[in-house]
């Protein structure tokens, strides 16, 4: 799943750690979601999505258009 | 309720790492005692107990551990497992046919030496699933 956390993160000059601080979770875990080797769960989504002030589909994006917007493409 | 915080994780793997390396030192201590011949039953059996106590406190020290871990090292600890428990499974059964094939000597594949190769399987599946999420 893609993300803009790295660009948001940065809008704020925030370090990996500051922001892992804000969400209790580790730098580790901000820099596996960051670098797409990890997707978060739904509750650490919405929590990253709240921070940022952001809906959660601003800040995460699917690889591939969901269903509905394929199925919406091919009529 | 509040997440742990990085200084209660961190605690929590000392005092994690500190129950475990009592219950080795009770282990070994018990284990040394138990090479000694002169000692008979019903010690020997009381003495290869002691450090069952001793286990189940470190096991209760993990899981509490396991529970403050945030999300990616709790996947990371369940890659661990879905990896070394086959692993020691393989193990078991391959030994098990070993056995049946040839006679293995107690000296050196017995159930006191098999643990480690758990701890070995445990430590190659944290280091592979740690490594994916680098």
């Amino acid at each position: 799943m893609k993300n803009a956390l790295r660009v948001l993160r940065a809008e704020r000059n925030w370090s990996q750690a500051d922001l892992a601080e804000r969400l209790s979770v580790s730098r580790q875990t901000v820099n596996a979601i960051e670098t797409e080797k990890y997707d978060p769960s739904l509750p650490l989504a919405f929590k990253i999505a709240r921070l940022f002030g952001k809906l959660i589909e601003d800040v995460f994006e699917p690889e591939e258009p969901a269903r509905v917007e394929r199925e919406e493409l091919e009529t | 309720m509040n997440a742990p915080t990085k200084d209660t994780r961190r605690s929590g793997t000392w005092i994690c790492i500190a129950t475990a390396a009592v219950a080795a030192v009770v282990y070994f201590a018990a284990r040394g005692l138990l090479e000694n011949p002169a000692l008979r039953p019903p010690l020997r059996t009381v003495i290869a107990l002691v450090p069952v106590p001793f286990f189940l406190f470190f096991l209760l020290t993990e899981l509490r551990l396991m529970r403050r871990l945030d999300e990616l090292e709790r996947h990371i600890q369940l890659e661990a497992l879905a990896l070394a428990f086959p692993a020691v499974l393989l193990l078991l059964l391959t030994l098990g046919l070993v056995e049946l094939a040839t006679p293995l000597s107690p000296a050196d594949w017995s159930y006191r030496h098999v643990w480690i190769y758990c701890l070995g399987f445990y430590g190659i599946g944290v280091a592979v699933a740690r490594r994916r999420y680098q």
